[in-house]
């Protein structure tokens, strides 16, 4: 029983990733925004906001393959 | 448009002509690893990175698309424009503008310079490639450049490390104090004021000493070689050769040992986990479905070797220059040929890069053929069946798996050529718009470069593997479990699942061309991308198979239970068929309707349905 739990959770977590990755761009772009727009009242999430959310609006945003390259980007390079 | 300036990072943009190393620069400044290639042509969108700086208000960095004036003809020129004059919707105008030019071209990249510091924006000339120009004997009296043009004058290697500290340093927020900016105004350019432009030029490069670069008669001779009519398409079909020739020949070792691993791995979890659907989720599902894919990395690797190797010697733009010619005939515009050349890595990149062309129907027609082109992701699909069903022999001095091969980018390239033909016929008879092209310099290609683009490569691959494919591949073990068969069954557990049934069904649409019904599941999820396919066909016969037999190795199954017709069919049918969502999704966007994608669609599975069945009879006739 306990097997079928784990296998059922990994098979909902993968659908919904499939279903997330496979989205049009401006949808998961819309949809990034209002979990942004959301997290934005709760100072408790500020930390996941700016380290977790903010890069992947900023990928999101790029163009409509965020899985390429093209959209890596590196925001804080080291100082000199 | 007025913009209060606060603390926030100081905007910098990097603009210059086509192929003059902004991209290279703006990896250096923000360390971001876009795509550096020695053509124009490569960036058509602009790009952001960040850099912190010691005073705490960083840099934000724009990377233009390359403009040989601010009076743009194309999608991407325009972008560059409306960025400098702040009429980007939800863009600031920058703070400071640094102008890339290429000091061994200095007057193309000058004449731009002069353009962009008659806005007024604040601005820093980046003198790059400085290395090459003085081999070349290029003398440029930096001091008196700086003082007559009334700007900083920076010397910069942008490809080296090191070689923008320079500019950097002067870079530093805290020479450019926060102030308001107002974006610029544009203006008409007058016939008086292009004559006033050259004259200003003119009276520069005088200042400045400029001497012209030596011509090498060996790099002339290469080139009237490698531009010949005939010797010239020779030299590029040979080129193309050896490469495909390449991917079976190298890549047949480390693709076995990656092979033998996923292997050891399906027997390891057997072995040592209960059984139960964990299990078998993990051996049919995970190993047998993303692992059959990871087996093509070598492939992938090895094709991008050579790619980026052509990419950074100079030599397809070249290769365009001499297909130019045959692209015209069948109505593609010269400019298209950057925008195919890309679409072998990827469609998506490929159909953006159309902004470049300035018709809309050029563009269009390139958009819509840009699917035929053989991304990277038919590799896998390729790859699988030509070792399933090709023998390893020779014919002659050529592997004749890599000649399968060939023929198959080759396919993708003449079916593009016959595509635009008819569309050309449909819209009737336009003027061509010839290619206009600066041919770069050949250079040997930068380590650096190479081993950071076949770094990216692995990483998008493995990430697709690890992600999309592997995710897909798991709804697609759940798909092929349940319903459970029920006691009395007789068949394998799939054929009573949701996946067998459903492979059932399109078996009636597919057994026309041959495809049985594992084929015809893995169709499905193939359609999120191309390679998915390959997975799906690895869950799919692991799940057909019972007790013992389970198929952890999908070639020899292949090449055991499918006639040579189903799968040169198959082959066929991956040539034309639109498999990829996201090149659907790409080409509403670029063409800002669902008209265009529809079409696609439809021509392309009309046209992958067609090849298969007469291939599929053809070979069944004849073997």
């Amino acid at each position: 029983m306990s097997q079928q739990i784990l296998v059922a959770v990994i098979v909902v977590l993968a659908a919904a990733f499939s279903v997330w990755k496979l989205m049009p761009a401006r949808r998961r772009l819309q949809l990034l925004l209002a979990l942004d727009a959301w997290s934005a009242s709760r100072p408790r999430l500020a930390g996941w906001r700016q380290r977790w959310l903010k890069p992947r609006i900023v990928r999101a945003a790029g163009s409509g393959c965020d899985g390429c390259a093209a959209n890596d980007t590196h925001p804080q390079h080291r100082p000199r | 448009m007025d913009t209060a300036v606060e603390s926030s990072p100081l905007r910098v943009a990097l603009v210059g002509v086509p192929n003059c190393g902004k991209t290279a620069l703006f990896n250096r400044l923000t360390g971001s690893h876009q795509k550096v290639a020695n053509y124009p042509g490569v960036t058509v969108e602009r790009r952001e990175g960040e850099r912190a700086t010691a005073d705490g208000r960083g840099l934000r960095v724009l990377d233009l698309p390359g403009t040989y004036s601010l009076h743009p003809t194309t999608l991407d020129e325009a972008i560059t424009r409306d960025v400098l004059l702040g009429r980007l919707a939800g863009a600031q105008p920058p703070e400071l503008v640094v102008c890339v030019v290429d000091a061994v071209h200095l007057p193309i990249g000058l004449r731009l310079a002069l353009e962009v510091k008659r806005l007024g924006l604040p601005m820093v000339l980046a003198l790059n490639r400085m290395d090459v120009a003085r081999r070349r004997g290029v003398t440029i009296d930096v001091l008196k450049l700086a003082g007559e043009l009334g700007v900083p004058v920076i010397p910069t290697v942008a490809v080296r490390r090191g070689g923008a500290d320079a500019l950097i340093e002067i870079l530093q927020p805290e020479r450019w104090p926060a102030r308001t900016v107002t974006a610029p105004a544009s203006h008409e350019n007058t016939a008086e004021d292009a004559e006033q432009m050259q004259a200003d030029l003119r009276g520069l490069l005088a200042v400045a000493g400029y001497n012209p670069p030596r011509s090498n008669p060996w790099i002339a001779r290469i080139d009237a070689l490698l531009l010949h009519p005939f010797a010239g398409l020779l030299i590029l079909l040979a080129v193309l050769f050896v490469m495909f020739q390449a991917v079976f020949s190298w890549a047949a070792a480390p693709m076995d040992w990656i092979d033998s691993g996923m292997a050891a791995l399906s027997g390891y979890t057997l072995e040592h986990l209960p059984p139960g659907p964990v299990a078998s989720l993990l051996a049919d599902g995970v190993i047998a479905g993303a692992g059959s894919v990871l087996v093509f990395l070598p492939q992938i690797v090895i094709l991008f070797f050579f790619i980026l190797v052509l990419e950074d010697s100079g030599y397809l733009p070249r290769a365009a220059y001499l297909l130019d010619r045959l692209m015209g005939s069948v109505g593609l515009s010269g400019r298209a040929f950057i925008p195919l050349l890309s679409s072998h890595a990827c469609a998506i990149p490929g159909i953006m890069a159309t902004r470049t062309i300035p018709n809309w129907r050029d563009r269009l027609t390139t958009i819509m053929v840009a699917p035929l082109m053989t991304c990277s992701a038919r590799l896998p699909v390729y790859g699988l069946l030509i070792a399933a069903l090709i023998p390893r022999s020779a014919v002659g001095p050529f592997n004749l798996q890599g000649l399968v091969l060939f023929t198959l980018y080759a396919a993708g390239i003449v079916s593009a050529l016959l595509v635009a033909f008819v569309m050309k016929q449909f819209a009737g008879a336009r003027q061509y718009s010839p290619l206009m092209l600066e041919l770069p310099d050949f250079q040997w290609p930068h380590a650096g470069n190479l081993l950071l683009g076949l770094w990216e490569r692995v990483k998008i691959f493995v990430s697709r593997v690890g992600g999309i494919i592997l995710a897909l591949m798991i709804v697609l073990w759940f798909l092929s479990s349940y319903p459970l068969p029920p006691p009395d069954a007789t068949g394998p557990a799939i054929q009573y699942s949701l996946a067998g049934k459903l492979g059932a069904l399109l078996e009636h649409v597919f057994a026309p061309i041959g495809f049985n019904w594992q084929i015809s599941i893995a169709l499905v999820p193939g359609l999120a991308a191309r390679e998915v396919a390959v997975g799906a066909l690895g869950t799919v016969y692991a799940m057909s198979a019972s007790g013992d037999d389970v198929a952890t190795q999908l070639e020899p199954v292949i090449a055991s239970t499918w006639s040579l017709a189903t799968g040169c069919a198959l082959l066929a049918w991956y040539v034309f068929a639109p498999q990829c969502l996201s090149t659907l999704a790409v080409v509403k966007r670029e063409t800002n309707s669902w008209r265009y994608p529809l079409i696609m669609a439809g021509y392309l599975f009309a046209l992958a349905y067609i090849a298969a069945f007469v291939t599929f009879r053809v070979v069944s006739a004849w073997t």
